[in-house]
């Protein structure tokens, strides 16, 4: 009988099995697909690769694609856990980066890391009031949080394009969006001379207290529990009420955090549409990674990698970019169906 | 004042399709979180049947196929492989986002993206009905499509009530077990359902590209799948008070597009903003007695009695 | 019209019917009597087909009925009115009517079938609107649209399973009628109860089963309660275990006017009131479905009562929740481990620590303690002689006694001052069982108190230094174990005993 730590080891490859082939297949059908628009797959694939880890500045554009991806796929890997379901993503991010927009417009005699702290903690703040505010429908009301968070979703992401056009807009620039935020609160550069900014430690570090919470905390624990039993999680005294409200005001902070990062180190304003595509994605990515949030890291990368090579393989073997999305929406379709067939032996 | 209306009912027949095709996946128990990906799988796939065949009913016959196609992806993940109903919805509309712009560039454009022009469904008046003095222009002097999905809302209405498969339709997305008890498959009735919901949303897209603009750009649904969501919850979950809804959010939109125009105090994103804030008041004051389909986005297991 | 003869099925070692023989004759009411576990629910699985004999032959109006689907039964003309009915409450009368009936053709004609449903309720005094809505109806209502639903199919012969079990008195008589308007009409119907009373009310025979066999026959107007009562638990008491025998000490649980409603809001718990001292085991017996359920979740803090307390060693527990009540030193091992024990996929020593996660030893600061969660889970694993791989291996691939030991080292671990056990040995073979029984012992012999809730009468029995009988939601009476009278017994458990003029005020009423 091995020790315990191996076969811990064991359970852990196993579970990583079904989002590997799932990504296998995906490409493999995607191949077909060009193959039929009458291009050479291994060839759209090489330069795939090329364009994302070609070049350090290419790896770098990609890692930052990655870091919102990952933060709020921690998120919502552990809302999942807890059976709890929030796709408001997008419009919790976007409201981080308005509230970060906010913060760093009006603290302008503020220095820089006192500046780009508040910003950041505004956006935290907003994410998480927005995804509270759902969490609360759901709870007071019996709506649905599936519901809630999208509805609330949609909303969100038309506040922050209404906003642009009044009061934070910069008029006369011809496109919804802000005044350029002052520099000290942009976020500082890991490497100089690249694009790469410090989020992606930021992303680095809620991957990992993501995993230690929920893995050797109580509230991980309790999580665990209300996901795998409901009856056992009563039983236990856990209140599903309130591990609901945490779990959603958690995840929507990092959603949130996750904007503010690609307003104060990507765009360095708040520009109307940033949030496009971040929300739904992380899904995607939180169930690739198994819902658990170490995974979610290299599941996050590899998407953030997918987009950044797309425009070189376009550019070099004339495949068009939406193949990418293909590639992802056909991902997650196959995640969904083998984690739907192996539902009754995951780790818990 | 006759022209907004008008502009509603032909910003709204889109909504309509979508919107009762998503009325019979819910109605089955199948949260039809993917209606985006299927209404722009079967715009695409109208535009470019009728440009490439020259044939607008070769068209729109595709852009059922389409629809279905997706839906069917959805519908057998969900129901065969007990993939979780939400989140596969929102992944076949990531699939269908990429999968639609990529074939138009991949195989009309050589990799670039390809203009296509089909000339759109022309109005179809009524005779004598289009000249009476505000239905005329407003109901009887629209394309044909719009006057389809007036008929599809009572056929399905129709289905729903009258019939029995609709009946046990019903069933499934209330109590599974009892349809089950009463000779039904809830596994099949529950795909079939998707599938045939996909192929409402499919023609919803058609609209969209056959009818509207005569040309297919990429996402060109633009959401309008997650409003079709909305508009199912303010209708409750029935096809004449969907169908309601789908006028009023076309009047909202176009009213947002005019805004400019009529000076109105209210911006326009405020006006867009409004379907899904009434949507979220609906099922907040409703709450937990919602008249939601009580075993939607349940999995069914079959109990098979020992043999 | 139907002759069963020789049913016999086996559930792996469980022989759930031993060669029975049934026969019920036309226009008859029958009784099928037994309680828990004495076979009558397969027996009408069997004649319904939901489950296949091992042997034996059904003849039905004179056909034979083998191999059959219910389908095939509903269409030979037998019905099932089952204890959970299978209707859609957001719709009408009508459309449940209709839902799986062929005969109602492709294009409903809701108006036709209404008529029909009309004259079968005027016909049987069913009391049915067709349109309204089957969720607004009581429970009663609802089951005589079940019953119409049957009629309509042409159902001659109509099982009702515990068909009272949801129902109020008014109720109860209204169902009563409704079957001797069937059987006039010249239809069969087989009732299944526990309930002396309402048999001998309605049925013209009656067939007591005990252990999967018969244990006697009778027609209605020959015999009394006392007799059926006996039928019906007669065993012999098997020798006690031997226990220490000492005065019981101060009381430790305290129950004081429960009052509690199931999750429907149909009132379950009608006001119960009762102590156990300091090493004192009180056996709550019953046929299920009499309370016993609701009165163990309100004492263990997973539902809230409408009216009452409970006390632990003094202290008022009823509003302190789970958490609160493990504190004041209450264990409760559940009845169903699979789902609410143990949490199946996590590991044998997240199962001894997952009711504990928030204080010593298994947190230290905000880190759980998975060292110390180990050494638990190895000296309990020794201790209790649980068969697991090790402390990581899954709790749920551990066979159902080695189950239950790790939910016991659990609870007992602690020593508690309270236990409530609810069916602790379901499903276990003799080993596990006699070890569950000894490991209640060992509590008793320290000065804990248990209330120890079985449906297995045997069991109780053992245990026990007083068994009450749970009945409608209330206690039908309390006896010292050496002063049992086995027929007093029957009978509380057949509501016999507690039918007293204000029965109304016992019987379950939606509490709103």
């Amino acid at each position: 009988m091995p020790p315990a730590s191996q076969r811990v080891d064991l359970a852990a490859v196993r579970a990583l099995a079904p989002p590997l082939l799932a990504v296998l297949l995906a490409f493999g059908v995607t191949g077909i697909l060009i193959v039929a628009a009458g291009k050479n797959p291994l060839l759209a694939y090489w330069s795939l690769a090329h364009g994302a880890f070609g070049s350090w500045d290419r790896i770098a554009v990609g890692l930052n694609r990655a870091t919102p991806y990952a933060l709020t796929g921690v998120g919502i890997a552990l809302c999942f856990r807890a059976r709890v379901i929030n796709i408001g993503g997008e419009g919790q991010l976007a409201l981080g980066g308005l509230a970060a927009t906010w913060v760093a417009l009006h603290m302008v005699p503020a220095p820089r890391p006192i500046a780009t702290l508040c910003a950041l903690g505004g956006g935290v703040l907003a994410g998480a009031a927005w995804a509270g505010l759902a969490a609360g429908i759901r709870l007071k009301r019996g709506v649905h949080e599936v519901l809630a968070t999208l509805l609330l979703n949609f909303v969100g992401l038309l506040i922050v394009s209404e906003v642009l056009q009044g009061d934070l807009g910069e008029p006369g620039s011809g496109f919804p969006q802000s005044p350029l935020l002052p520099a000290a609160s942009w976020l500082g550069r890991l490497v100089r001379g690249t694009d790469l900014h410090v989020g992606v430690l930021i992303a680095l570090a809620a991957v990992a207290v993501g995993h230690v919470a929920l893995w050797r905390t109580p509230f991980g624990f309790r999580l665990r529990i209300l996901g795998a039993s409901a009856p056992a999680a009563a039983y236990a005294g856990i209140s599903p009420a309130r591990a609901l409200m945490s779990v959603m005001l958690l995840s929507g902070g990092l959603a949130g955090l996750a904007g503010a990062i690609e307003v104060l180190g990507v765009h360095y304003r708040l520009i109307d549409g940033f949030a496009h595509g971040f929300g739904f994605n992380a899904v995607a990515i939180a169930l690739l990674g198994g819902l658990n949030p170490l995974a979610v890291l290299p599941a996050g990368l590899f998407f953030g990698f997918l987009e950044t090579g797309a425009v070189a393989m376009q550019r070099a073997v004339g495949v068009p970019t939406p193949l990418v999305a293909v590639i992802q929406g056909l991902t997650m379709v196959f995640v969904l169906s083998a984690m739907g067939l192996t539902a009754g032996r995951r780790r818990v | 004042m006759t022209e907004f209306l008008a502009a509603t009912i032909r910003i709204a027949t889109p909504l309509v399709f979508t919107a009762l095709g998503g009325i019979l996946s819910e109605r089955a128990g199948v949260f039809a979180v993917g209606l985006e990906g299927m209404m722009l799988a079967g715009a695409f796939a109208g535009v470019i049947t009728a440009f490439l065949s020259g044939s607008m009913l070769a068209g729109i016959a595709a852009s059922v196929l389409g629809g279905a196609a997706m839906a069917a992806l959805a519908a057998v993940a969900t129901t065969r492989f007990r993939a979780e109903q939400m989140v596969t919805g929102l992944a076949v509309n990531i699939l269908a986002v990429g999968l639609t712009s990529f074939l138009l560039r991949g195989l009309l454009g050589h990799g670039e993206a390809p203009t296509i022009r089909v000339s759109p469904l022309a109005a179809m008046p009524v005779p004598g009905l289009a000249s009476l003095p505000v239905l005329g222009p407003v109901l009887f002097s629209q394309p044909v499509l719009t006057y389809v999905a007036l008929a599809a809302a009572v056929a399905i209405y129709v289905f729903l009530v009258r019939t029995r498969p609709g009946l046990t339709l019903r069933a499934v997305g209330e109590n599974p077990a009892a349809a089950f008890a009463g000779g039904a498959d809830p596994l099949r009735v529950r795909m079939l359902a998707v599938t045939c919901g996909g192929a409402l949303a499919g023609v919803g897209g058609a609209v969209l590209s056959l009818q509207q603009v005569g040309t297919f750009t990429d996402a060109m649904t633009n959401g309008r799948g997650y409003l079709a969501l909305a508009a199912i919850i303010v209708g409750r979950w029935m096809p004449f008070g969907t169908l309601l809804a789908c006028l009023l959010f076309g009047a909202a939109d176009a009213l947002q597009l005019r805004v400019q125009g009529l000076r109105l105090p209210v911006s326009s994103y405020v006006i867009q903003m409004t379907p899904y804030v009434v949507s979220l008041a609906m099922l907040a004051g409703f709450g937990r007695t919602a008249q939601l389909p009580a075993a939607i986005g349940t999995a069914f297991a079959r109990d098979r009695p020992s043999s | 019209m139907l002759r069963m003869l020789g049913i016999t099925k086996s559930y792996g070692s469980v022989r759930a019917n031993r060669g029975i023989d049934l026969v019920v004759p036309p226009r008859t009411i029958l009784g099928l009597l037994g309680e828990n576990g004495s076979g009558k629910t397969t027996l009408m699985n069997v004649l319904f087909g939901l489950v296949r004999p091992d042997a034996g032959t059904i003849t039905f109006k004179e056909r034979p009925l083998a191999d059959h689907t219910p389908r095939e039964a509903l269409a030979a003309g037998i019905g099932m009115i089952h204890q959970h009915f299978m209707l859609v409450p957001a719709m009408t009368v009508t459309e449940n009517v209709m839902l799986g009936w062929d005969a109602a053709g492709r294009w409903l004609r809701p108006a036709a079938v209404a008529e029909h449903i009309r004259t079968a309720s005027h016909r049987y005094g069913l009391d049915l609107e067709p349109d309204a809505r089957v969720g607004a109806l009581p429970l009663g209502g609802q089951q005589r649209v079940e019953i119409v639903k049957a009629i309509l199919r042409g159902a001659e012969l109509l099982i009702l399973d515990e068909p009272t079990s949801n129902l109020s008195p008014p109720e109860v008589s209204g169902l009563l009628d409704v079957l001797r308007r069937l059987r006039d009409e010249g239809r069969s119907v087989i009732f299944i109860s526990h309930k002396l009373g309402e048999v001998l009310a309605v049925c013209d025979e009656v067939v007591v089963l005990r252990d999967g066999a018969v244990a006697g026959r009778a027609r209605a107007a020959d015999t009394d309660r006392a007799k059926l009562a006996r039928m019906m638990v007669d065993r012999d008491v098997s020798a006690p275990i031997a226990r220490e025998e000492g005065a019981a000490g101060a009381e430790r649980l305290v129950v004081a006017d429960l009052v509690a409603s199931d999750a429907t809001g149909v009132e379950r718990l009608g006001g119960v009131s009762f102590s156990v001292r300091s090493g004192e085991v009180l056996a709550v017996a019953g046929v299920d479905g009499n309370g016993q359920a609701e009165l163990v979740d309100v004492i263990a803090g997973l539902r809230r009562p409408t009216r009452g307390h409970v006390f632990v060693d003094g202290a008022d527990v009823t509003a302190r929740g789970v958490t609160g009540r493990r504190q004041a030193g209450l264990a409760h091992i559940p009845a169903d481990r699979h789902t609410t024990g143990l949490v199946g996929d996590m590991t044998v020593s997240e199962n001894l620590a997952f009711r504990d996660c928030d204080g010593p030893p298994f947190r230290r600061g905000p880190w759980l303690d998975f060292g110390a969660m180990r050494v638990a889970a190895t000296e309990r694993i020794a201790r209790f002689g649980i068969r697991a791989g090790g402390p990581d291996v899954a709790a749920r691939t551990l066979s159902g006694g080695n189950q239950q030991k790790l939910v016991l080292a659990r609870e007992l671990t602690r020593r508690p001052g309270v236990l409530v056990a609810a069916q602790p040995t379901r499903g276990l073979d003799p080993g596990a069982t006699r070890f569950v029984i000894d490991e209640v012992l060992a509590v008793r012999a320290s000065g804990g108190a248990v209330l120890y809730v079985s449906t297995e009468l045997e069991e109780a029995l053992v245990v026990a230094d007083r068994i009450a009988v749970m009945y409608r939601g209330r206690f039908a009476g309390v006896m010292r174990r050496d002063a049992v009278d086995i027929t007093r017994l029957g009978l509380m458990m057949a509501g016999a005993l507690s039918e007293s003029p204000d029965a109304a005020a016992l019987y379950g009423r939606k509490a709103r």
